[in-house]
């Protein structure tokens, strides 16, 4: 049986220091096995400016057993899948411990934003590309967090549906935005020189 | 075996089919579950094979298990025999040290009545308490852990209303939503400890890992099912003032004069001090442990 005392404590003790922390965990619905975590992305990183949300669900077994974390959030990082946001953290894994908490795990996630590890990837295309074409990797990883993490990043598929319009073809559409961080000017610019 | 694997396999073929992208990175996914899975699995089977604290056997049964084993070390059980009279097995879970603790230090209390120890333990655990909050863990993290030891320490006191007999302290021993708790108590009360005193730590650790006293802690004591070793033994005795002895059951042998079994006594230390074992304390471990490479089961003194 899940804990729910301690979930709820849990929940309580989030709320009272997200000022401080800036995250936050919710429950999805009026079910606490089933909550839903967000992290601000941080500051000097790709992801900085983003907001991500991660789906999180306890099993049985919890605190003994890890809280089962991901990302709701499209993310490009070599340690979370840019298909599923399965992530890669031995907290969440075997070296959980019921000494941690949602918000210290949350905490380890975004700290795993901030320092990747290629070497023990989630993501082998993007750890490749992490390695191999860093600055390319950086480029992505901010489209990303422009396009998927951001309040305004709802326009992007607007953006691409505009230019589209305009009879550039959508692949093409969608790496020029990526080039240039998202500006629909600039990004028309690059297609009409292109 | 075939038959009910086939359509197993086709579910499987057709759930992969029916996800229409391309997923590169699924075998990553599926590697990391499937482990979680087959420990879960390993977990379960050892579960069948023994509780996680087992029956108190006669030492003899020590010696049927290596009867086709080496030599030395059925001499030394011989050794032992003249000292212990029974032995009672815990779980290779990775917890059988902290088990090994919960089940001798609490079944001393119930035989000995040692009221006088249940109060030194408690102003212990008051203690251990004030060093974790000191060193900023959230108090939700661990009061349920420490209410519920405190619980079984009480109920192993005769004369109040929830007093408990030896096979009721058996029983909860094997039962996980207590057991784990009380082993995960003590894995706070060390990892408390041990960062409490972290320098005098720090190069026995070194010595062991490689790792920082941070590092160590949250990766070698706080996670269930992470083996101890002597610091967590040290920390554990340090931080509840009890002396624990360990007998040590391996394959070293002394040259000349014969075989014998070697001990050690971890010696509580008095006001922080490092633990000066082998001193001339007067103090003697009334909790003693087999340690066998990768194992610790209980000990009976004859």
């Amino acid at each position: 049986m899940i804990d729910f005392g301690r979930v709820q404590k849990e929940l309580q003790e989030c709320s009272r220091d997200m000022a401080a922390s800036g995250i936050k965990v919710s429950p999805k619905s009026d079910n606490l096995a089933r909550l839903v975590g967000t992290i601000p992305g941080p500051i000097g990183t790709p992801y900085e400016g983003g907001t991500f949300q991660i789906d999180i669900s306890l099993p049985d077994g919890y605190p003994f057993e890890p809280p089962k974390m991901q990302f709701a959030t499209k993310v490009w990082h070599p340690n979370i899948s840019s298909q599923s946001g399965a992530i890669c953290l031995d907290i969440l894994k075997d070296q959980w411990s019921p000494a941690l908490t949602l918000k210290t795990a949350l905490l380890s996630v975004q700290a795993l934003l901030s320092a990747p590890e290629p070497d023990d990837p989630q993501d082998a295309v993007v750890a490749q590309q992490y390695i191999r074409e860093h600055q390319t990797f950086l480029g992505t990883a901010r489209y990303w967090t422009e396009s998927f993490a951001k309040a305004s990043s709802l326009g992007v598929e607007e953006k691409v549906q505009r230019l589209v319009e305009m009879g550039f073809a959508e692949a093409h559409v969608r790496s020029a935005l990526e080039a240039v961080g998202g500006d629909e000017n600039l990004a028309l610019e690059k297609l009409c020189s292109g | 075996m075939q038959n009910k694997d086939g359509p197993q396999a086709d579910g499987e073929l057709e759930a992969a089919t029916s996800n229409p992208t391309p997923d590169f990175d699924d075998w990553a996914k599926f590697g990391d579950d499937d482990i979680m899975q087959q420990q879960t699995a390993i977990r379960a089977e050892e579960a069948e094979k023994a509780p996680f604290v087992g029956d108190k056997e006669p030492l003899s049964s020590l010696a049927a298990e290596y009867q086709s084993g080496s030599p030395i070390l059925l001499e030394k059980i011989k050794v032992l025999g003249e000292k212990y009279a029974a032995i009672r097995r815990t779980r290779g879970d990775g917890n059988c040290f902290f088990r090994s603790f919960m089940f001798s230090y609490l079944e001393h209390i119930l035989e000995s009545q040692d009221r006088a120890e249940v109060d030194r333990a408690k102003s212990n655990v008051e203690q251990c308490r004030k060093t974790l909050q000191s060193l900023g863990y959230a108090d939700f993290t661990f009061e349920d852990f420490f209410a519920l030891f405190l619980e079984q320490l009480e109920s192993v006191l005769q004369g109040n209303g929830t007093s408990i007999s030896q096979e009721e302290l058996l029983l909860r021993s094997r039962d996980q939503s207590i057991s784990d708790y009380v082993v995960m108590f003590f894995r706070f009360v060390t990892s408390g400890e041990i960062r409490k005193r972290s320098e005098f730590f720090e190069p026995f650790i070194m010595g062991l890992t490689n790792a920082t006293v941070e590092q160590f802690c949250k990766s070698s004591v706080e996670p269930m099912g992470e083996e101890s070793d002597h610091v967590h033994i040290t920390a554990l005795s340090d931080a509840l003032g009890v002396p624990i002895r360990v007998v040590y059951l391996d394959r070293s042998s002394c040259d000349s004069a014969g075989v014998s079994v070697n001990h050690h006594d971890f010696i509580p230390a008095v006001g922080g001090l490092p633990n000066a074992s082998g001193s001339t304390e007067t103090v003697s471990p009334f909790i003693t442990l087999l340690y066998r490479p990768g194992h610790y089961d209980i000990l009976y003194s004859k």
